[in-house]
Parts: structure tokens; sequence; C-alpha cells
């Protein structure tokens, strides 16, 4: 699917395999054993999640089973930016998040790496500065930010909202906190308590106000109920933990200890029972109708180009958005170096060099140097027949993607072996294929043997191999005979498959039903992709302990050879069906 | 009735009445002093968020579960690192790199024969008798996978996972689930909270109705001091909305094509995108029109389009990239409300007509309402949460919140639709006067009551005699312990920002509050769900400081484990 016809796909069965409660193990178990003669059926939504190309694949040389991303457990050996390639230390992950704290950012409109441009005219590239998208021209003048330095962009850009005010700190926001609580208790005390102008202490001071932002609400939030929870547990002020002098609440319990001055209510006393939040300083919003007016006005007024769409909401850190005008440039997500390790014996199956500009590896078990490579090809159609009196005239190519309903056409499979050791190999495959589009399947070789994967110099100099007459297993009628290879090599073989195409609409007195209201239906995606599942089995002796041939020590397993079995499925994408 | 009058006494009447059947230890749970637990560091980082972390060795990764998106983050910050959805093409194989073709891009998807609209983007849907519970592992797996890979960046160390999951989540369902995430993440525990709870606290509050419209259902859960005490659904939420939204592109795609070419069929993509950029919903509810407004008007034509009076009338150009050819059509404005008034409110249909799960939400609303005990409902009609996904529609929570209050205008709380037979209605109003009478020689010249009137005048159908003595017993109990009057309000429809369930669940964990329900990763390996308790919750006691009944604040392995309201 999407990759190039004709390609294959290997099916790791982990996730049958490695599950844990007991619950589900039963009814796994008797799934697992009506499965036992169920083909693979690679238009199961499942089998998305199974199939991998090879190149995907890790081997566990101890559990000798394909490893697949999902049956590997993964360590972070390290963190770098992925544009500007700086390493990134775990403490500064941890604090700082997940994103480049350097200069580089991606245009939330398109993605493409922004760069810093000056907006000065006058040739020094003075400031200031903006943060602009080569690609599609988005830039923060879109959105009233500039900078004053070309670099340290992220600290900068911290500390500006949309439209150029500034975003107050951690710091600054309980500061703010403070002084408006205050504010509101001292109005409070110089009135009666129980006066009918009594009002919660932020309406009068924050009407007018701008509506807060989520980071707002949320550090408000966070201040209130941390402080209720230690009103609630007014515990010993010198316990070892608490008394740093940096949190607002220590210190003023320490100050109520000392001094008993305290206002007229003191909660200090009795822990008061905990309560909701009473204003806009302590995370309450009541809900505003002025707020959804405006946003109905504005798409109105601006429409369908003022607005984010989902895919775009989603990258900004926050997603809560809905205009263009409240977008942020998205600093560039961090990426990880891994390890790999199988999940079952914990080996290490995969380790990259640390070095952030190596692409190389340390330790990798690659699926492919231990699992035979199946393709599929089209047989040049001149084969089947008695070859023509000219070989020049040039072949046209075989068209994989209109394949012709109902005419038997035939490809060679063709499997590699990547082992020292020679194989027997058994593929199998349903008669027709799973889906809506049934076409017929037949391997006319099923049973052969594959040459072990010996030094090309072994290939050169051992010449017994003998090449097979492609003319012999074409009978008198012209006819490919069952039960014969079509060619070998050094060590790989080849065999032919012959594949009758289904029909997309059903005709009748073609084997399919058709029933009304179902023929009538258009084929979904990819329903009219020919693809054959196949089971490989192969069979071999290898030296015991085969795998550790380069510790050096063979002592005692000389000679000594095992009998060893793989089997797995694979699904071959022999091409799509034509139309009729 | 017993006298009124005291902390203590007020508590106890409120879970009383929330209790039902069976007395929970839970209700007890409000032991104060206990050692204190470590402090909280505060650090700073770019995502700037107060208070602090926990200690490393139980340091959180932050999981909001819902049937369409994944959102995963750290405690102490305002957003989710990443929020993950289930589309097509989260659901390829590896290698299949078709969504970067241009040209692919420009395809239009088809739905797949016999899927009902949207299932392709659904990580689970409650009917199990719909759900490949593999296919809900492969999926979830998968987005968590990303999840950690790609955005939560961690070292080798262990985290621990507060997931915030929907009430009555199946069994099956919430196993396939920690499958995963004890199988394949590794979790040392796991600590469920529910999402309505959740909702609650990143409002601010303690008791609310949460109006949680979700992808396949609209779950009205009422909340009381941090506990679920009723809950109801009704199947008006995004997926008809964004289906109504469908059939109206359709149409409009339908005048715009010359006869003989087939028939548009948007996408789901694309039905989901006009929805989230430019649907709306009127938010003057269509009584308040008619009544107030237009008190003489007949003609049912004219008045649809009552707001729209104005010319040109405003008219929206929505762009169809995926359509062959491409193209783009014009809309009125008006119209792009319409969707959100059938699917949700459903305007033309007489109530009788409706099934039990396909209510409009202002008669949901107003129904959980009712069934709520008098002291719950004073506090949670004030304290209306509308969150899920299509919340953000604009005007639809001020549409909602007029709704209902029309609707309590007109039938008020009539004692008579909740009792039933005439003399449990005698028994009400005899009650009633005697707790009244109680209140005010009680609370004598402390004339708390007038203290609290609303400026404007209640409506009639809100003057509740009843509720009115309430009022002013809370308020005045609240006042005696410092609490600002603003923390009693009651009795008036409110509604309430939240910022949703992911941001609650980031500041539970960041004060180190801890869930009733928490799984160790070894016991439910042994054991799965079946380990679980039996009873809905376990003693509380042993268990430190708490917020309320259903979250409790401190540290210490516990005895078993229970699955409180997923039990
Ligand atoms: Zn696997
Ligand atoms: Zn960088
Ligand atoms: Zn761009
Ligand atoms: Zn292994």
């Amino acid at each position: 699917m999407a990759q190039p016809f004709p390609y294959t796909y290997y099916a790791c069965d982990c996730y049958d395999s490695n599950n844990t409660t007991s619950s589900k193990r039963a009814s796994q178990i008797l799934a697992a054993a009506e499965e036992e003669d169920r083909t693979f059926d690679p238009r199961s939504p499942r089998s998305n999640y199974s199939l991998y190309p090879l190149e995907h694949l890790l081997y566990c040389e101890d559990c000798q089973q394909i490893r697949c991303p999902r049956c590997v457990l993964e360590e972070t050996l390290n963190w770098y930016c992925p544009s500007c390639l700086f390493e990134v230390p775990s403490s500064v992950v941890k604090s700082d998040g997940n994103r480049c704290t350097r200069n580089c950012y991606n245009c939330p409109i398109c993605t493409s790496p922004m760069t810093v441009n000056s907006l000065d005219t006058s040739n020094d590239n003075g400031p200031p500065y903006i943060l602009a998208c080569p690609y599609c021209h988005w830039s923060t003048v879109e959105i009233g930010i500039e900078f004053e330095k070309h670099t340290g962009i992220s600290s900068q850009l911290a500390r500006i909202a949309n439209g150029g005010k500034p975003i107050p700190t951690q710091k600054e926001r309980d500061k703010e906190r403070e002084r408006r609580k205050e504010l509101g208790s001292r109005k409070r005390d110089g009135r009666d308590v129980l006066s009918h102008s009594e009002d919660s202490p932020s309406t009068d001071t924050e009407r007018d106000d701008p509506p807060p932002s989520h980071d707002d609400v949320f550090s408000n939030l966070g201040a209130f109920y941390k402080a209720q929870i230690e009103a609630q547990t007014p515990s010993n002020p010198f316990s070892p933990h608490d008394i740093t002098f940096s949190s607002p609440s220590a210190y003023n319990r320490i100050m109520n200890l000392y001094s008993n001055t305290s206002s007229k209510r003191n909660k200090r006393q009795k822990p008061a029972p905990m309560r909701e939040a009473a204003s806009l300083i302590e995370g309450l919003t009541v809900h505003n109708p002025s707020a959804d007016a405006a946003a109905i006005e504005r798409i109105k007024k601006e429409g369908w180009a003022a607005t984010l769409s989902p895919a775009q909401k989603l990258t900004q850190i926050n997603p809560n958005i809905r205009f263009e005008s409240d977008l942020r440039p998205i600093a560039t997500l961090l990426c990880t170096k891994r390890s790999k390790r199988c999940r079952s014996c914990r080996h290490i199956l995969s380790k990259p060099e640390s070095k952030i500009t190596s692409t190389r590896y340390k330790i990798k078990l690659l699926a492919l140097n231990h699992i035979p490579r199946l393709s599929i090809r089209a047989l040049p159609s001149t084969a089947t027949m008695p070859p023509p009196p000219s070989s020049s005239t040039q072949q046209p190519q075989f068209n994989y993607n209109a394949l012709n309903s109902g005419i038997p056409t035939h490809f060679l499979l063709h499997l590699s072996n990547p082992l020292f050791d020679p194989i027997r190999v058994t593929l199998a495959t349903p008669s027709t294929t799973p889906g809506k589009v049934q076409s017929r399947v037949t391997i006319l070789c099923p049973q052969f043997e594959v040459g072990a994967n010996t030094d090309v110099w072994d290939d050169a100099l051992s010449s017994s191999l003998s090449p097979i007459k492609r003319g012999s297993i074409i009978n008198a009628d012209g006819q490919i005979e069952a039960g014969k290879i079509w060619d070998r090599g050094r060590n790989w073989t080849s065999v032919v498959i012959e594949v009758v195409p289904g029909f997309l609409k059903p005709v009748a007195g073609f084997g399919q039903q058709v029933d009304g209201a179902d023929g009538e239906e258009e084929l979904g995606e990819d329903e009219d992709v020919l693809e054959i599942p196949v089971f490989v089995r192969i069979e071999f002796e290898a030296d015991v302990n085969a795998e550790e041939r380069g510790l050096g020590d063979a002592r005692g397993s000389k000679g000594e050879r095992e009998r060893r079995e793989e089997a797995f499925w694979t699904v071959v994408g022999v091409g799509k069906i034509a139309g009729m | 009735m017993s006298s009124l009058g005291g902390e203590r006494k007020v508590s106890a009447s409120l879970s009383r009445s929330i209790r039902g059947t069976t007395p929970r230890l839970a209700d007890l749970a409000s032991t104060p002093e206990s050692p204190r637990t470590p402090l909280l560091r505060s650090t700073s980082s770019l995502f700037g968020s107060p208070g602090g972390s926990f200690r490393t060795e139980d340091e959180y990764v932050v999981l909001e579960i819902g049937s369409r998106f994944v959102r995963g983050g750290f405690p102490g910050e305002s957003t989710p690192r990443c929020t993950l959805s289930f589309g097509l093409e989260e659901q390829r194989r590896m290698g299949d790199y078709r969504q970067w073709d241009p040209e692919y891009g420009h395809k239009r998807r088809k739905r797949k024969r016999g899927e009902e609209w949207g299932q392709d983007y659904e990580l689970y849907r409650l009917d199990l008798a719909q759900v490949d519970l593999g296919l809900v592992e492969d999926k979830f797996e998968r987005a968590m996978r990303e999840a950690y890979n790609k955005y939560f960046l961690l070292d080798t160390k262990p985290r621990r996972i507060l997931l915030a999951l929907p009430p009555k989540m199946p069994h099956s369902l919430m196993s396939t689930i920690l499958d995963v995430l004890f199988g394949s993440f590794q979790a040392p525990s796991i600590m469920l909270m529910s999402s309505p709870v959740l909702s609650t606290v990143a409002a601010g509050l303690r008791s609310a109705l949460v109006v949680d419209i979700g992808w396949a259902e609209t779950l009205v859960t009422a909340v009381s001091e941090y506990r679920e005490v009723h809950e109801r659904r009704t199947t008006r939420a995004a997926k008809l909305l964004s289906e109504e939204m469908a059939k109206l592109l359709n149409a409009a795609l339908a005048n715009d094509v010359e006869d003989g070419s087939p028939k548009a069929d948007v996408s789901f993509e694309e039905a989901d995108e006009v929805l989230t950029r430019v649907g709306w919903c009127k938010s003057k509810p269509k009584s308040n029109r008619n009544t107030l407004y237009f008190p003489a008007r007949t003609s049912p034509i004219l008045e649809e389009f009552e707001d729209a009076v104005e010319s040109p009338e405003p008219s929206v150009t929505i762009p169809f990239t995926r359509n062959t050819p491409p193209t783009e059509i014009t809309v009125p404005f008006a119209s792009l409300a319409k969707p959100a008034e059938t699917s949700l409110f459903a305007p033309g249909t007489a109530l009788n007509e409706f099934d039990d799960d396909e209510l409009p939400l202002h008669h949901l609303i107003y129904r959980a309402l009712l069934s709520l005990p008098m002291d719950v409902r004073r506090l949670c009609m004030s304290r209306i949460i509308i969150t899920g996904g299509v919340s953000a529609l604009p005007g639809l929570k001020t549409r909602i919140l007029a709704e209902v209050e029309a609707l309590v205008q007109q039938k008020g709380w009539d004692p008579v639709r909740s009792y039933g037979s005439a003399s449990a209605r005698h028994e009400q109003v005899l009650r009633q006067q005697r707790e009244i009478f109680e209140l005010r020689r009680q609370e004598g010249e402390d004339k708390v009551s007038e203290s609290l009137d609303p400026d404007a005048p209640l409506p009639a159908g809100l003057q509740d005699p009843e509720e009115d003595a309430i009022d002013a017993k809370l308020a005045h109990l609240a006042l005696r312990n410092g609490a600002p009057p603003s923390c009693s309000i009651g009795g008036t429809i409110r509604g309430v920002e939240t910022l949703g369930a992911w941001a609650g669940a980031s500041l539970v964990a960041q004060q180190r509050i801890r869930g009733i329900v928490e799984i160790e990763r070894e016991r439910y390996l042994q054991h799965g769900l079946q380990g679980a308790n039996r009873e809905k919750e376990v003693s509380v006691v042993p268990q430190r400081q708490s917020m309320g009944p259903g979250v409790v604040r401190g540290a210490g392995e516990r005895a078993s484990w229970t699955l409180g309201v997923w039990a």
C-alpha cells in the first residue's frame, strides 16, 4: 500500500503473545487456538499494526524471533535538536521541556523551519528582528512580535505575548496575585463583612481587564490549591523540608508564629475547611457570554481564512485557540537517540553511536540478516511462451497498477537466504485472497531449497550449481509444470506463482455472489490492491551456539548441529487491479 | 429535622443526601492533622507553571483518555505535551508514506463500507459489541509509543501514571488500556481519576454539574464534594453534530455541481474542519425570542433568521481542496449554526418523542438537576461546567445556559413533579416551613439571607423558599469560616469555565493529591482488574489529608485497592 508495487511486508506476531492480564489470557488462548489454521488477513484493520517492511525489523538471537517496534523496550541515550544538532543534557530536558531553547522554530502555518530576519532597512541587519518562514512567508510580524536581539529567541519569545505585551514570569504572577489578594482583603476589612455591597474581592478591580490567559488561570488555580492544602495542614513550621524562605507560605507561617498581630480572622487556630475558588485570582472563571459573541462576530467578519485548521491547532503548545492571530511559532521538538532491547529477554538489539552527528550503530541486529527475503515480480510474459526469435526487442514494462481481472498472470516469488546454512522452505497461501475482491492464487512449487549465503568467493570456486534450463519447466503445451522451481542462484531460489486477479465489480457466474445492495457499493480505499498473504516456514541445521561464533570459543560446539525452524507470515503486494 | 449550623452539620447534611443507600467510610475523610508530606519543590521551566513537582521517586505522567483523543504530559504544566488523535493516517502501516504524497493530499477519503460516521477516528466506543479490543490495544499502544518517544522524551526511570478516564468505562476496555500502560510502558502504578471530577478541580470548584459534550454522547455528571452523585447521558453530541454538518455541506455542494456528475459526499475530516473553524451556535434560545422579543410573531420561517436580518446576508466561503475538482462554496453564515441547533437542541420535536438516550442537552441538564437532592442542586445549578471538544463551538455554552435558565423559569423545581403524590407534597410544605422557622430562630439578628440576595430579584420560577433558606444557612457558615461569600453562591443558573480534565489531572498530580483508585503494577499483572477490592471504596482512614472523599492527599502504601466509580 502506497509503496511502489511490488512489495513485501513481514508480520510480527508479538501483539497476541505478550499480553499481560490473566483476564485476557484465557480468551486469547481460545482465539489463538481458533486462529491456528486461519490465514493472515492483510485487510483486517489490525494487520496495519503488525506488518512491517523487513528493513524495520530487528532480530533477537537469544529468542530467535523477529522483533518489531512493539516488542522492544526503548531507552533514551541522549537528546538533541534535529535542527541545530545541539545535544541537550537530560537535566535541561527535565527543566526546560522537550523543545529546543535556542533559535529553532517551526512555522505554525506550514511547519517549515523558520529563520531569524532583521527588519532593519539600513543594511546592517540591526534590530528589530523577526522569525519568518522562508516557505510560506508567515512571520511573527503577523502576531505583533519583534525581537531586540537575534539570539536567545526562546527567552525573548517566552516573555512577549501576541501583540507585544509582556508575559509575566511565574514570580511576577505570584507577586501580582498576592497584591490583589492583599487589596481584596483590605477592602473587605474596611467594610462591614456582611454589608450589602459586599462582592467577591476580585470583581471590581478585574472587570475591565482582558480575560485571563489559559496559563494565568492555571497558575492561579495551582496557587489556590497549594494555599488551601497548606492552610489545612499547619505542620510544624520547623519541619526540615519546609523551612525554605523562598516559599511565601512558609514565610507567612513563620511571621504568624512570632507576631500575634495578625488579622482578626486568624486562620491558623483551627484549619478552615477547604473551600472552592472564589475569584479570578484563585482561578475561578465565570462563563462570560460576551466572549462567545465576540468569537461569532469575528468569524462572521473575517471568515474561513482567519481560522485555524485542526492540524494547526494541535501543533501549538496551547491548542485551545481559534484564530490565526493566536498562533505562536513552534519551538522545534527535540529528538532522541535510543537503544532497543528485546522485551522478553532484555538483550540489546540496537544501540546507536552516541555522537549526535553519527548515523552509525554500535549494535544493530537486523532481521534481514536472519530472515530470508521474499520478493515478488512479474514473470516476463515471453518466458511462458517459446522464446521469441529476436530477443533484442524491448519488452514493454509490466504495469503493476493495472492487473487484468480474470486473466491468469504469472509472477516469480524470489527467496534469498542470508544465513550461512542452506534452508528448506515451505510456502503456503490461501487459494483465494481474503477481502471483497477475491483473487485466486497458486504457488506452483511450494517446497524448495535455498543455498547457503556463503562467501562470494566460495560461490566462484564451487561451480557445482548447474543453471536450470528454464525451458525444462515449461511442458509441451507451453504450461508451467507444477513442482519445479523456476531458477536458482548461490543463495536464492525463485518459484512461479499463478494469480488470477479478481473482479472489482461482481460478475455473475464467477464465483462471487451478486447480492443487490452489497454489489452496488463502491470499493473502499485500497480494496483494488491485490495483496497475497504468504506463510513462510524455513527449516535448517545450524551450529549450536552459532550466534556466539564471534566470541571465538568454539570448543565443544564443533560439529554439533541442531535443527532449527522459523515460521512467519508475509504479505506480498502484487499490484492494483484495473477497473473494467 | 435536626438543628442546623456548625460546619460538621453541614457536611453531614450534604453527605447524607448524597450518599444514597450505602453509607461510606469515605464520607468521614476530612481528617485534618497529619505528618507533613515532603515539600513541593519549585521548578522553573519554559512551561512556567507554579508550585513544584514530585519527589523524583514518584514522578508522574499525566494522561487523559477520551474516545477520540489521548492527551499526555507532566504534572504542573498547564497544557499537555501532546494531544494525539486516531485518524486514518495514524492507522497506516509502517513504511506507508502516502500521506506525504501531494497528490494523495488532494484526494477525498472514503468511508469504509458498513462503518458509522467517524468510526475510523475513534479509539474505542462504549458499545462493546462493536469494539475489537485488539484493535483498541493496537491503536492505543501506537499512540502511547508516539507520546513517549516523540513528546515525553523521558529517561529510563519508570514513571507512575495519573490516568483521567470517563466514569463507567467498561472493565474490558479498562483492562486493555491498563495492559498497554503496565506492559509496554512499564508504569509502576496507575492512579485513576474520573474526568468529571478533574474538570471540577480545573474549574476551582468542589461541586459542579459537569456537562461533557463528548464524541458519541454527552455525559452530565453531578459532582458534589469531588464525588459523582448523579449521571445522565444522551447521544446528542459531537458525532451527530458533525454528521449534520456533513449533510449541510453535501447539500451545498450538490447545488454547486452540474447535473450528471457524481454527488458529493464530504469526508469526516472535511466536515470536522468546517465545524471547528466556522461552525457556531445561536446563543439565544428560541423560546426567549418568541416570548420576550417577538411575542406576536407567527411566521415560523421568518423566525429562523430572526437575528440574521443584516443585509447583505453575511456568508462564509469554504474551500474544498479534496473535492474533484477542487472547489469552494459560499454558504450563508446563519446556516452554519443550524447543525448545532438540530443536533443538540432539536427544537422542532416534542419532548415526548425522544427516547431516553436522545434528550436534547438542556432537557438532560434540567432533569439531572431536578433529580438531585435540594442542597446539592442548589450548588450544582450555579456551577455548570460545560466541557468536551464541542463545547468550544462559539455560542454553545451561552446557549445551553440560556436554555436551561428558560426551562427552569418555565417549570421551576415543582416538588409535585419530584414527589409525585399529593400527600407527599403536603408533607413537603410542612417540612419546609419547619426548616425555615428553625433557621430564623437560630440565626436571629444575623440577617444573612438579605445580604445574599442577588441584585436582581429572582424570577418567579426560581423563588423557592426552601432553597432560600439553605442559601442563607450555607452563606452564613461560609462567612464564619472565612470563606468569601461567592463560595456559597447557589440557586441561580451560572456557568463556570474549566481548563478541562487534563489540566485538572495536572493540578492534582502537582499538589500530590492521591485518588481513591490506585493500581500497583505487580498486583495488576497477577490478578488483573479482578484483584480489586469488591467494596466500592476502601477506608480512607489510613490515608492522610484529603480534599474531600474523592481525592485524598498523602503518601503511604495501601493494603488493598478498589475500582471506585469504575467498580
Ligand atoms: Zn513484535
Ligand atoms: Zn535547535
Ligand atoms: Zn510557513
Ligand atoms: Zn530476546
